[in-house]
């Protein structure tokens, strides 16, 4: 028994509930009586693991079926590690304490790219070859991976067994099934593989093999085994359907979304071109009001929270927002349960739905533009107009607010320096329009904060095609932009270029990163999206002994006949769709939502024709 | 309103909720209950409840106190299972009264020591060297900052023994609102003062008590 060990080093450590388990809502299982068990790995701290939504569903749907058993398994912090490392405790279910060498699946959520290294970390941690070539022939420690970074899962090729590409209420269970099989009968791990590779949505690296040319870019990939030549993601057809848990585990210690979620569609409308979500996820569907209510209350009643919060990429666009929003108030109200609404636009509300939401809303406002002029908001498809912009903000200062954040990305292709100083004028407009409104907050400042993240062209969007800035010019648009502020009413942050050239690198990478990512983590890198562990000098040294030029993959320009290390995987979203979109882009053109005009993205071609916006 | 006071038990994995988390940890409990509890009247309503003693992390107990309001006539038993059905593994309430006592009449609490040593005996000898010295000096920290402070006359040793191979220690000290001794501040004094080594293994809160040693209820 681990347990006996892990208690006595847990006193010395931050926030030792999160190394313990034992929290109301987990499941545990007497194990003599399991068939298969899945480790669930979040490669990052409790604390932010914890939160995401993906793994409550995924948990609590593999928890129902009653010969499996799931558990959750996360990043030991750094104190935690050491001290795991010199008592010699291996990575273990935070549910039965059993070390993941006892598990069947250890299946890990991608969520972004800096998680990389840490997944590296864990597979060490807990004593399992960080290469699938090294785990050898029998049929266990299956280690497979699923999330959205898995739709371009190259970079991480060599260190899986197999990936699971889109949404997995579904096929995770039937690979669960066909694994009990494969145990049963005595198979080892290449019978299974092969076989698995078979499920739509499971991709099995190993039977596919890339060619390069001498300039670097792929010359052809070779499918072994039967495999298909090119692999579907997963979805779920009827949403409204689909399981979604009643309760959730409740942590002791506070986590980053520490609330009940329900979430209310699933893909989006609206087609911002830089925006990976926006296109993996579709098509878009949502859940009826009823299903939406009924969920919300279950959760908060099983679990005790007192605030819960919507979850989408858009709630806005759902198609019964006014009734759903209305129902909700009535029932968080009478609860006392706090409702939170992230990603909400507020302009088209009526005004008695629009005194109910002032009620409940409480966090600060942020807006989103992206983009400094209307003709870069064109460029990518972020279909909000200023005068949009200035009405929110209008009703929002009647209403009592004082502070404003305005989001915005840097080095967006076509971008001038008049769409970075754009960035200033938008604020400033702002603040003069604070100023304009008679009956704003009384003796308050305006406060608006512009915070810039670099652009990171990602697979599977228009923008996959285009280069990304070089660390150079995005800090001689930092200067302009913070040269650009006049006043002191207006506050200027960026997110560190370092970390997004090798988010780019890793978002577009392809096979060979592999020895890149070994490299590095061998180096030390780890917890790559914490900015006090980042180390951007040991990944440059990576690269170089790798002999791998991160330019090649962030800052080139890509072909529109290029084979990009992707296009085997089919994400229900032509690569057409993404040429003739990043054509329209270069000429600034918009291009309507789905709801106003279908854009021909091929999803339908996978759905029977039908389309749910 | 019924002014109750539940006994809880905090053990097994339990132990590793800090305070502050158990605060929230009890929100939770109580909504899930769904006991008509009281909740405060202001700008941000919230379940009115309060501990009588922090609990330090790590430490265990079966006499833990909190206070809470219930605005609806409902039976203790209920009050207690109701409780019990949501509480997480290793919590759980061991009896609901009214409140009897005032909180300020808490004065000590006892404390159950479990201790690993090579040699039993000659720790008990040992400590027992230690605790008849005139004086028991330690550093304490309060919010003024760090201070000297002789603990000796505080200390109450109500028993230390040996079984099965360790050394069971059981001591009261100063607990409440006025003065708070932790069971830390004796076991690094003496870990400083000893020369035989040894290692904690438990520490168990046994009892809140009352100036005359009474329990407090």
């Amino acid at each position: 028994m681990l347990k006996e060990k892990i208690e006595k080093i847990l006193l010395s450590v931050q926030k030792p509930s999160r190394y313990i388990g034992g929290e109301v809502g987990s499941v545990i299982k007497d194990k003599s009586k399991i068939d298969v068990r899945f480790a669930f790995c979040f490669p990052d701290t409790y604390d932010i693991g914890m939160s995401h939504l993906g793994m409550k569903i995924l948990y609590s749907l593999i928890n129902e079926r009653e010969n499996y058993w799931c558990e959750r398994v996360f990043a030991p912090a750094e104190d935690f590690e050491q001290l795991m490392r010199d008592n010699n405790i291996p990575l273990y279910g935070l549910e039965s304490l059993d070390p993941l060498t006892e598990f069947d699946f250890i299946g890990f959520t991608m969520q972004y790219e800096l998680s990389y290294t840490n997944v590296l970390n864990m597979l060490d941690l807990a004593g399992i070859p960080v290469y699938a070539r090294d785990r050898g022939d029998s049929l266990n420690n299956i280690v497979c991976a699923g999330g959205p970074c898995v739709c371009n899962p190259e970079p991480l090729a060599d260190f899986f067994d197999l990936f699971i590409l889109g949404e997995g209420e579904e096929v995770n269970l039937e690979l669960m099934d066909l694994y009990l099989e494969h145990k049963k009968k005595g198979s080892n791990r290449y019978e299974f593989l092969k076989e698995a590779s078979q499920i739509q949505g499971i991709y099995v690296p190993m039977f596919y093999n890339f060619e390069y040319n001498e300039d670097g870019t792929i010359s052809s990939l070779t499918v072994s085994e039967g495999a298909p030549e090119t692999v579907k993601k997963r979805i779920i057809k009827d949403f409204d359907k689909v399981y979604y848990p009643d309760n959730f585990v409740v942590p002791f210690t506070e986590i980053v979304h520490d609330r009940a979620s329900v979430e209310v569609l699933r893909g989006c409308i609206r087609g911002c071109r830089f925006c990976q979500a926006g296109f993996i996820y579709r098509p878009f569907r949502e859940k009826s009001t009823d299903t939406i209510c009924a969920q919300t209350k279950a959760l908060c009643e099983n679990t005790g929270y007192d605030e819960v919060s919507l979850a989408s990429l858009s709630t806005s666009d759902h198609s019964e927002i006014n009734n759903m929003l209305s129902k909700l108030i009535d029932y968080t109200e009478s609860e006392r349960i706090n409702l939170s609404l992230p990603s909400l636009r507020v302009d088209n509300f009526s005004e008695e739905l629009l005194e109910k939401i002032k009620k409940v809303r409480k966090s600060g406002l942020t807006f989103a533009p992206e983009a400094g002029t209307q003709r870069l908001r064109d460029v990518i498809n972020k279909n909000v107009s200023e005068e949009e912009l200035m009405n929110t903000c209008r009703i929002s200062f009647e209403g009592g607010y004082s502070s404003v954040k305005l989001y915005f990305m840097m080095g967006l292709p076509t971008e001038t320096d008049e769409d970075i100083v754009g960035m200033a004028e938008l604020a400033q407009r702002v603040v003069d329009l604070y100023y304009s409104i008679e009956n704003r907050p009384k003796g308050r400042g305006v406060q608006v904060s512009i915070s810039t993240a670099t652009f990171v062209p990602k697979p599977f969007t228009p923008f996959q095609f285009e280069p990304q800035d070089t660390r150079a010019e995005i800090e001689r648009k930092q200067k302009l932009l913070v040269d650009s502020v006049k006043t002191k009413k207006i506050k200027v942050s960026w997110h560190d270029p370092d970390v997004s050239i090798l988010e780019a690198v890793l978002a577009k990478g392809d096979r060979r990163l592999c020895d890149v990512i070994y490299t590095a983590w061998k180096k030390g890198c780890k917890f790559d999206s914490w900015s006090e562990y980042y180390k951007f000098d040991k990944w440059m040294e990576a690269f170089e002994e790798c002999g791998v030029a991160p330019e090649f993959y962030a800052n080139r320009k890509i072909g529109y006949d290029e084979i990009l290390p992707w296009d085997h995987l089919d994400y229900y979203i032509s690569k057409e769709f993404f040429v003739r979109e990043n054509k329209t882009a270069h000429n600034a053109v918009t291009t309507p939502h789905c709801r106003n005009k279908c854009s021909a993205c091929g999803v339908t071609k996978h759905t029977g024709g039908k389309c749910f916006a | 309103m019924l002014r109750l006071r539940a006994v809880f038990k905090k053990t097994g994995r339990s132990v590793y909720i800090s305070h502050l988390d158990l605060n929230r940890c009890m929100l939770r409990i109580f909504r899930r209950s769904k006991l008509p509890v009281w909740y405060t009247e202001g700008f941000n309503p919230h379940p009115y409840y309060s501990f009588a003693l922090a609990l330090s992390l790590g430490f265990e107990s079966e006499c833990e106190i909190m206070d809470f309001n219930i605005t609806e006539d409902i039976s203790l038993e209920e009050v207690k299972e109701r409780l019990n059905a949501v509480m997480p593994e290793g919590m759980g309430v061991v009896s609901v009264s009214e409140q009897k006592k005032k909180i300020t009449e808490i004065a000590k609490a006892e404390y159950c020591i479990l201790i690993d040593a090579q040699n039993t005996e000659e720790l008990i000898a040992e400590f027992n060297k230690f605790m008849a010295q005139d004086e028991i000096n330690v550093e304490k920290k309060t919010k003024k900052g760090i201070k000297t402070v002789d603990i000796k006359p505080a200390i109450e040793v109500v028993s230390i023994v040996a079984n099965e191979g360790k050394v069971l220690l059981d001591m009261r000290l100063p607990a409440g609102t006025k003065t708070n001794y932790n069971p830390t501040l004796v076991i690094d004094a003496f870990r400083e003062y000893a020369e035989n080594t040894f290692e904690i293994l438990k520490i168990k809160r046994t009892g809140i008590l009352c100036e005359n040693n009474e329990i407090f209820l």
